[in-house]
């Protein structure tokens, strides 16, 4: 069903400005998704990552900025082009009274096709019970609903919402299992998540926001680059004259054990270096995402990063 | 654990979150009746006057919302207070009791917030103690208020009293009732359906018995409605009946709590079974969804309604038998006997209006819902597009508050053919009702308005139906001008039978209910969801 794709770009969002009332949810936003692939949306809670989503669904009407999804607009072409994405949302609401099997082919009926195989073997795999009335359901049931319904979709674009917040680790793990075959197909993904282990999973781009601004936006290796990787060795000699090695940071010395952070752009010299003192171990690790995370949400807002708005490999 | 453990808290939160809500009701109800004494007082001032007054509420009609009928003989102020206020005032206290009541238990297990708080060192009692308590106190409240306004005005203080205490006890038998549907039912909705339908059966057990004999027979008695006026204030007080109200509400409240015991926090004595694991044929579009929303509640409204009015068309005979008895009431009113008979059923038709109109309200009104909890975000994700979304849900509003109000008029209509042996009445009171449509679609279409342009503003709306219904039932009475009758939704077309249908009115009322509708309709796909 996936109509012919000519935009490089499955969502091209700059510099988008929204406010509610006073509040400003938004604040010169970018992001973009390239199409087939899985993009991760990160930011701590109340940063504008579902306000973003629903702008980009046609919910909401950005102030200022552009704003194209599928070559479309979001507002106002939102029935052309939801016939060709599918949503999951943070905090999914069903009718009480229906069945969760029944709110999966009402949502799959709505979107405008409906693929009773597709539905019963992801009905399958997420062990979801279709015939208990929607009330009962727990927070990680309805999210299986909403997934069960978006993946089994066949829609060109998935636009998931901290899908996974309610799920068990099993399910976790049949969802990944989904986002990558959904991805083998061709399908792109843009993934609001809080759990970063399934983002340096599944994601090719990470775009991390902060009170309403892009703060970091690449693919996880880009933003690895910018910034350092831990070594732990243990060596003969003397590690002290560490600390003058250029591109050397946090240095902690434990007789002949070191623990330090090295840029990557000196990361040859630091090694050469350790290697002169004669090696008996060494460990590097990259940083993780919750690094790079972490990095952003511990300082203080100034301006950090803005300088990288954007722009994916 | 004590089961009655934190109640004291809980009071005080009740009473910090419902400040406005609690001091709006006690005011609107105390100024009703402050309000009504000089007014009466001022408008009948010769007995001439009175009797004639007196004549009035010795008719069906006025026995609907009138009473018994003690102290019609010697009209003065006081039995004529205690005619022409109590079904107003007990109606809605019996309205606020139900909504508090459900608001303030059922509804917070229902968000998941009584949990919350039951995870708190607070008794598995204390949510429904302090929700009847704080209402029994409001009403009690209103009750003294009215004493006082009464008696503040020169009437007996003893019959004052008596009435006072008699409204005020209503109120908490009212309480006692909610809360025992409240047990029954998951849904905080389906709890106010269920105590409103015992409350409306209550309602008419008064009326059939007060209608069939003067000062009502066994039937009456059964009606917590019926005590107060029992009593006879102003009349030869007798105070023993009170006795029966706290008496109603003891034995309620003893049910409530066998059947509190007998289920846990959050389930109903109804389980919910298992459904479909499919969507069958008939549930794909936005149209069926909106329907099968509401099919239960368009359903219990119907029935309701249609019950209610074939029991009032029944009463025809009555109206008949009391004109023959009484050849002067048909001088009073005027008229030949279709006539009197035509214009009881147009009143009752403004109530069938009535229904049908908080229905048409309702029923817009879970579009905003829908929006708040989220589910709208998750449609409107899908190829629907807003107009597709909003529109279905005003067509169901739409043909679920025709055919109430069809319905209704059947009801009459059929009711009075069978009783009266005239088979015309069903058609002329259809018709009737048909003819007052607009009336009943102005509700919901207001709602649209505000759900489009400026959703805040919504709770006008029921501002408005309050004020409608208050100024159909009390405005005549309490003399309003015409301009303020004219504000009135039921006040604005001819009543049938009685009057004669003009399309003119018809059409244009029509007109403007179809562009509120259309108004809304397009400013909503303007405006930004807003999920909370």
């Amino acid at each position: 069903m996936s109509t012919a794709i000519t935009d490089p770009n499955a969502v091209d969002v700059r510099g988008v400005d929204k406010s509610f009332g006073r509040f400003r949810a938004l604040d010169g936003l970018d992001l973009t998704v390239r199409t087939g692939q899985v993009s991760g949306f990160l930011g701590p809670n109340g940063s504008g990552k579902s306000t973003t989503i629903r702008i980009l669904l046609g919910l909401l009407r950005a102030d200022a900025g552009r704003v194209r999804l599928l070559g479309g607009d979001p507002w106002r072409d939102a029935v052309a082009l939801h016939r060709r994405l599918a949503y999951v949302p943070g905090d999914v609401s069903l009718w009480p009274n229906l069945t969760g099997g029944q709110a999966v082919d009402l949502l799959g009926r709505l979107r405008g096709g409906l693929d009773r195989e597709r539905v019963r073997a992801f009905t399958e795999r997420f062990e979801l019970d279709p015939s208990k009335k929607a009330r009962t359901y727990s927070k990680g049931n309805r999210q299986k609903v909403a997934l069960v319904a978006a993946l089994a979709s066949r829609a060109e674009l998935l636009v998931l919402d901290e899908p996974t917040s309610g799920l068990d680790p099993l399910m976790e793990a049949v969802f990944t299992e989904c986002v990558l075959e959904a991805k083998a197909e061709g399908r792109t993904v843009l993934l609001s998540s809080h759990i970063l282990s399934e983002v340096e999973k599944l994601c090719d781009t990470v775009t991390i926001i902060r009170q309403g601004r892009t703060v970091e936006a690449g693919t996880l290796d880009d933003l690895r680059h910018l910034t350092r990787s831990s070594v732990r060795a243990t060596v003969d000699g003397d590690p002290s004259r560490l600390a003058d090695v250029e591109g050397v940071h946090d240095l902690a010395v434990d007789g002949d054990r070191v623990t330090l952070e090295a840029d990557h752009d000196h990361l040859d010299g630091v090694v050469r270096h350790l290697s002169s003192l004669g090696v008996r171990s060494l460990v590097s690790n990259p940083p993780s995402l919750e690094q790079l995370f972490m990095r952003h949400y511990g300082e203080e807002p100034a301006g950090a990063g803005n300088g990288h708005g954007g722009e994916t490999s | 654990m004590n089961a009655l453990a934190g109640t004291g808290h809980l009071i005080r939160f009740v009473l910090r979150r419902d400040r406005l809500r609690l001091s709006v009701w006690v005011i609107a109800l105390t100024a009703t009746v402050a309000g009504s004494i000089p007014a009466l007082d001022d408008m009948f001032t010769t007995d001439a006057e009175r009797q004639g007054r007196a004549a009035l509420m010795d008719t069906p009609t006025g026995i609907v919302f009138g009473g018994p009928g003690y102290g019609l003989d010697d009209y003065q102020l006081g039995p004529m207070l205690v005619n022409e206020l109590t079904m107003t005032l007990l109606i809605a206290l019996a309205v606020f009791n139900v909504l508090h009541v459900v608001r303030h238990t059922r509804a917070e297990e229902e968000s998941g917030r009584a949990e919350l708080l039951r995870a708190a060192p607070v008794g598995s009692g204390a949510q429904p103690a302090a929700a009847l308590i704080t209402a029994a106190a409001a009403d009690l409240l209103i009750g003294a208020l009215v004493f006082a306004s009464m008696a503040g005005y020169g009437l007996t203080a003893a019959d004052s009293l008596a009435y006072g205490l008699g409204i005020g006890l209503a109120g908490v038998v009212f309480a006692v009732v909610a809360a025992v549907c409240t047990q029954i039912s998951e849904h905080g909705r389906t709890a106010a359906g269920t105590a409103f339908l015992v409350v409306g059966v209550l309602f008419m057990a008064r009326v059939v018995g007060d209608v069939s004999e003067p000062g009502g027979n066994a039937l009456s008695w059964l009606s917590p409605f019926a005590w107060v006026q029992q009593t006879r204030p102003f009349d030869g007080l007798e105070w023993w009946p009170l006795a029966l109200y706290p008496a109603a509400a003891a034995v309620l409240f003893v049910l409530a709590h066998i059947l509190a015991g007998r289920r846990d926090l959050g389930a109903g004595l109804i389980a919910t079974r298992p459904g479909p694991a499919g969507a069958g044929p008939l549930l794909r579009g936005m149209f069926s969804l909106h329907l099968h929303q509401q099919r239960g509640a368009v359903l219990t409204w119907s029935a309701a309604v249609f019950v209610l009015a074939l029991s009032f068309g029944t009463l025809a005979p009555e109206v008949e038998t009391m004109i023959d008895s009484n050849p002067d009431l048909a001088v009073i009113l005027g008229g030949d006997t279709d006539d009197l008979v035509g214009s009881f059923l147009g009143t009752i038709g403004l109530y069938v209006l009535m229904g049908a109109g908080a229905f048409g309200a309702l029923s817009v009104l879970r579009a905003r819902a829908e929006e708040s909890a989220g589910r709208a975000e998750m449609v409107l994700s899908t190829a629907v597009g807003r107009t597709r979304w909003l529109g279905t849900a005003l067509l169901v509003a739409v043909l679920a508050t025709a055919l109430i109000t069809v319905v209704g008029g059947l009801g009459l209509g059929l009711g009075t053919a069978v009783t009266l042996e005239d088979g015309a009445w069903t058609g002329r009171m259809s018709g009737a009702a048909l003819a007052g449509l607009p009336a009943a679609l102005a509700f919901g279409a207001l709602v649209a308005l505000l759900f489009g342009t400026a959703p805040r503003w919504i709770p006008l709306v029921w501002a408005w139906l309050g004020y409608s219904v208050f100024a159909t039932m009390l405005g005549g009475l309490l003399g309003l001008p015409d301009a303020a009758m004219r504000v009135s939704a039921f006040e604005i077309l001819p009543t049938l039978p009685t009057d004669e249908f003009d399309a003119a009115p018809f059409l244009l009322y029509l007109g403007a209910v179809v562009v509120a509708g259309a108004v809304g309709l397009a400013a909503f796909g303007r405006r930004d969801l807003v999920t909370s």
